[in-house]
């Protein structure tokens, strides 16, 4: 009987030990948000080759602990999408950078978003273009949205709520349109609400990992799209078979 | 006693397989499918450790054995429902999408491994109880084990079309409480023993009761297709279908608009609203059959007036999936796995005169040809295997595939999935069954980085050139867009003026050709441009002498499958983890190609846990006996070979009987049927170690003659009747399974005068152990080797087996 008590109780303390292993602390209070963005800038999105100057000063001003649930705040700089309900994610922030730098915004720009989720990707597009509109059909996200970026001051930012297929007809043309929503397809309406020489950037891949970006660009009239893959990996090239 | 006994085992095993059926089809609904496997594997884990719970305890436990079998059995039936009452806890509190970004979960995840173990821990204990305290009646109990077992997989087949999947365990666990009384010693009482016994029962009842007038309410993850889809404004379910299939739902959601693809160029109405989910994933759309477009399916919300789309055109004529039609006009058409039915409809448009549309899950096939109301003389939309149907000696002029992959990648999910249409064997099938300019049209998703457009090309021209084909570019045309590709093998040469009219559809809808026989390279990308080259250099060696060398030198795996290795989607190769793992980041990996992945995790998962609770304290309690190494070889010997063998025939067999469902049932039938035959035999036919070493050298010999001829001997039989094919599959099963079900109870019976028994609950949790291990091992040897290579392992289990009884143990028989 002795035995099985030494066992159980190796087994306990193995067990109790788990949640002290590296990475499984909830949380060190007073940490320094503003550090940790400029390291996430510095390690996770200029590392990887975005180097658009505006979306790096845009990625570093948006405080995007204050878009996620408090329980994950200490979590919201790391290199991973984070979950914020209703079968939603609020995107890896490398991922948010690479789209927003794609779309080439400037100051006087009009912007449209299709899926507003937390706010934060609407957050950093504010921060770059004159005004931005999002629209999110999920009406709780929506609400939820609408409140943090009235709370956190963005004042040219409006929240729509509703069914973004059509687009906001009465506000377009737009310069830009992220469609962060996934879609088998893009709207028709969308394609007509853009401007010429408009980008259009849409994300392909489930919630927790952005396979390949869609870059819609629309000149003289023509649409053509372009497929990005946010990391560079090329599984076969001629010389290594030789 | 030991016939109510042999009764109670009986129903005892039959419920416990009901309950991992049930389970399956519970946590293919709430969770990532991945996960299903990964949970069950480690709750049947509790088979291996009631062996070990019985080592330490028989002793306790057998003083009152009867009143300890019963509540066990009882125990077994308030953990069934427990469970469920749980679920929030168990299927809810667990969140399987997010395992790799909540450490939280992790904590989940192993009390959702707890929750399901119990029920089977404490099943298993009370069979593995009665093995060694009725040693000498093993056979019998055996047989039963075995004819509970399969009588549970049946009983789950009709079950799941009268019951939804949260009542089933109600309905499953009335068999182990029915046990549990019915052996319940009737002898004198105190009441203490009473009260404690009427409150059990009385405990049982209300759950019963509470749970089948009441089941509780499955929690959903929030990232599963449905959860997702329920969230647009106006999405209700509108009808519920149950099915040993899974759990259909049809939903009507305004806002759905499905449309894989479109043209940038579209400018009319998506008038899909409608969708069909099974087990809470995608399943399809219901595209509305032409000229059946009422007020209703066009009502858009908020959709300003944009209805100027001509009637004449289908607004699939705008995706890539019209490829086929802009290529000739098909009049009969054959849709193969065909879903929910769209591609027939879309061909109903495309004016083909005959349409056949084959669905394996005949739920759906009710389902959606009650809501659909198709014109009877046009399409025949019939419950079926499509491979099976195609045997049928008739021609069509396209055979549309179902699409393969899914918006934004598939996660793997498909990986260790049979998919029998898309493998060598069964395109040179659909060629045979293509008229003279025939077609094959198969749409898939673009996946970045490319690999399931290369490996479906790869296996059209391979086929094309197992038939002769001079030069296999001339009838091959592949058009994409800016998400979808869609590849076409024709039976004829492309014809100039077909190639113009390909030009032309590309041009109006902004798509570009990959393939068709002249393409110049700059006419690949004019409005759809990739990041890199990789797609257009694989894509052309495919054609040459060097497409081994690609095969080889890729980073995904996009050899052609074939009958033999069904994985059309299985990429990963294991060698170029660590070059992924660097690009794509260990958080990633899992959503890139994870289903093999996980087989690999759970294997090594099962293994440690073993180790950890079945082993380590049997290595700690010094089990009486000197070289149980043999007895170790022995029993993990057979867990292993039983369970290797039976997955094999049952893969076989799927398509010699044309129905996955159908072949486990006719095997899992014969298997237990004969094992258990042989169990009761046992006793009389293997009186010595010699026998037993002979019956174990047979079985692998039997084995080893099936793993060379069983494909061959499938061919001819074929196209026999059902009666025939069922006759066929019992002489096929029955000799070699009569034989490993004597296995087992001899060698308990070998080893039941060792220190009182002391070895059987080792022997039993060894046993089991390994049998779980060898579900996740057959996964792997298949994929990497084929399952011939399974079948030979198999036969090496029982012969490695055989080799074993030389102990000494094994010499004792009584």
């Amino acid at each position: 009987m002795a035995r099985v008590l030494t066992y159980a109780l190796t087994l306990l303390l193995v067990a109790s030990a788990l949640p002290v292993l590296p990475g499984s602390q909830s949380g060190r209070g007073g940490q320094d948000y503003a550090r940790r963005r400029s390291a996430m800038v510095r390690d996770q999105i200029v590392a990887r080759g975005v180097t658009h100057r505006a979306t790096l000063q845009a990625m570093r001003s948006v405080e995007r602990h204050l878009f996620v649930d408090p329980a994950l705040r200490s979590r919201a700089y790391e290199d991973n999408p984070l979950p914020i309900g209703y079968g939603q994610t609020i995107s890896q922030p490398f991922i948010v950078a690479y789209m927003t730098s794609l779309l080439g915004l400037k100051p006087e720009h009009r912007v449209l978003e299709i899926g507003t989720g937390s706010g934060y990707q609407a957050a950093v597009l504010a921060m770059m273009a004159d005004s931005v509109y999002t629209m999110e059909i999920v009406k709780e996200l929506a609400s939820g949205a609408k409140k943090r970026l009235q709370d956190l001051g963005y004042s040219n930012i409006e929240v729509v709520t509703g069914d973004g297929y059509y687009g906001l007809p009465g506000k377009a043309p737009f310069h830009a349109i992220v469609v962060t929503a996934a879609a088998e397809h893009i709207p028709p309406p969308l394609i007509e609400q853009l401007c010429e020489g408009g980008k259009m950037v849409i994300p392909v891949g489930s919630q927790f990992m952005v396979q390949n970006l869609i870059l819609v660009e629309k000149k003289k009239g023509r649409i053509t799209t372009e497929n990005l893959m946010p990391v560079r990996f090329v599984p076969f090239t001629r010389e290594d078979t030789r | 006693m030991k016939r109510r006994l042999a009764i109670s085992i009986g129903l005892l095993s039959c419920s416990i397989v009901a309950f991992q059926v049930a389970l399956m089809q519970i946590l293919s609904g709430c969770q990532w499918n991945h996960f299903a496997y990964m949970v069950i594997s480690v709750a049947m884990l509790g088979f291996g450790a009631s062996g070990t719970a019985l080592a330490f305890l028989k002793k306790y436990l057998v003083q009152k054995i009867g009143t300890t079998l019963a509540l066990l059995m009882i125990f077994t039936s308030i953990s069934i429902m427990g469970t469920l009452f749980l679920s929030r806890t168990v299927f809810g509190g667990f969140d399987s999408y997010l395992v790799f970004y909540e450490k939280r979960q992790y904590l989940n995840l192993v009390c959702s491994y707890f929750m399901l173990f119990v029920p089977f821990f404490l099943g298993a204990s009370a069979i593995g109880l009665a093995y060694s305290h009725y040693a000498l009646d093993i056979g019998r109990l055996y047989f039963a084990d075995l004819a509970g077992s399969g009588t549970g997989g049946l009983l789950m087949l009709l079950l799941l079309w009268v019951v939804s999947p949260s009542q089933a365990p109600f309905v499953i666990a009335c068999l182990p409480l029915a046990a549990g009384l019915l052996i319940f010693p009737s002898g004198r009482k105190t009441v203490a023993e009473k009260t404690g016994f009427l409150t059990l029962a009385l405990l049982a009842l209300v759950l019963l009761f509470t749970g089948l007038l009441n089941p509780p309410l499955l929690p959903s993850s929030q990232y599963k297709s449905l959860s997702r889809t329920l969230l647009l404004p106006d999405a209700r379910v509108v009808e519920t279908k149950n099915s040993p299939y899974g759990q259909l739902k049809r939903v009507s959601a305004p806002a759905l608009r499905y449309a894989p693809g479109l043209s940038l160029s579209y400018n009319g109405v998506v008038p899909v609203t409608e969708a069909i989910f099974n087990n809470g994933d995608w399943m399809g759309p219901l595209v509305p059959v032409p000229g059946k477009r009422t007020k209703d399916t066009l009502d858009l919300k908020g959709a300003p007036d944009r209805e100027d789309a001509p009637e004449t055109e289908h607004f699939l004529d705008y995706s890539t999936q019209a490829l086929p039609y802009v290529m000739g006009t098909p009049k009969k058409v054959f849709v193969a796995d065909a879903a929910t039915g769209w591609q027939a409809v879309y061909a109903l448009s495309r004016e083909a005169e005959a349409i056949i549309a084959v669905e394996p899950n005949s739920a759906a096939v009710g389902m959606v040809s009650r809501h659909m109301n198709f014109p009877k003389d046009r399409i025949r939309f019939v419950a079926g295997h499509s491979r099976y149907y195609l045997q049928k000696d008739d021609r069509y002029d396209l055979i549309l595939l179902p699409e393969a992959g899914s918006f934004g990648g598939s996660s793997g999910i498909l990986a260790l999935e049979e998919q029998y249409l898309f493998t060598l064997d069964a395109f040179s099938l659909l060629w045979d069954r293509l008229s003279p300019g025939g077609m094959i049209a198969v749409t898939l998703w673009m996946d970045q980085p490319p690999r399931s457009t290369l490996k479906m090309l790869a296996t059209m021209v391979v086929t094309a050139e197992s038939r002769k084909v001079e030069n296999p570019a001339d009838h091959i045309v592949a058009v994409r867009s800016w998400s979808t590709i869609t590849l076409v093998l024709s039976k004829s040469k492309v014809s100039s003026s077909t190639i113009e009219k390909i030009r032309t559809f590309c041009h109006t809808r902004q798509f570009d050709p990959l393939l068709y026989p002249g393409i110049r390279p700059r006419e690949r990308e004019e409005y759809n441009v990739l990041q890199d080259t990789s797609l257009f250099l694989a894509t052309d060696l495919i054609f040459t002498r060097e497409r081994e060398t690609l095969f080889r030198e890729y980073d995904f795996q996009i050899r052609p499958a074939t009958d033999s290795r069904p994985y059309f989607s299985q990429f990963l190769k294991l060698g170029r983890l660590s070059k992924m793992r660097d690009v794509f980041g260990s958080a990633s990996m899992p959503f890139l190609e994870v289903g093999y992945l996980i087989v690999l995790l759970t294997m090594v998962q099962i293994v440690l846990s073993s180790f950890l609770f079945i082993v380590l304290p049997l290595i700690f309690r010094k089990v009486p006996g000197k070289g149980k190494a043999g007895l170790l070889v022995f029993f993990s010997g057979i867990g292993i070979g039983y369970m290797l063998a039976e997955m094999v025939f049952i893969q076989q067999f799927t398509l010699f009987f044309g129905s996955p469902l159908y072949a486990a049932s006719a095997v899992l039938s014969a298997m237990l049927f004969f094992s258990g035959t042989g169990s009761a035999f046992s006793h009389k036919l293997i009186t010595g170690s010699p026998r037993l070493r002979l019956v174990a050298g047979l079985t692998g010999m039997l084995l080893a003659l099936l793993a060379l001829c069983l494909p061959a001997l499938m061919r001819v039989a074929i196209g026999s009747p059902l009666v025939v094919k069922v006759l066929f599959c019992a002489l096929v099963i029955g000799p070699p399974a009569f034989l490993m079900g004597m296995m087992f109870p001899s060698a308990i019976r070998a080893i039941r005068p060792v220190n009182e028994g002391s070895l059987i609950p080792w022997a039993w949790a060894v046993n089991g152990s390994f049998s779980v291990i060898s579900t996740a091992l057959a996964a792997v040897i298949s994929v990497e080797a084929g399952y011939q290579a399974v079948m030979w392992m198999a036969a090496a289990t029982y012969l490695i087996a055989g080799i074993s009884t030389r102990f000494r143990l094994f010499s004792i028989f009584v």
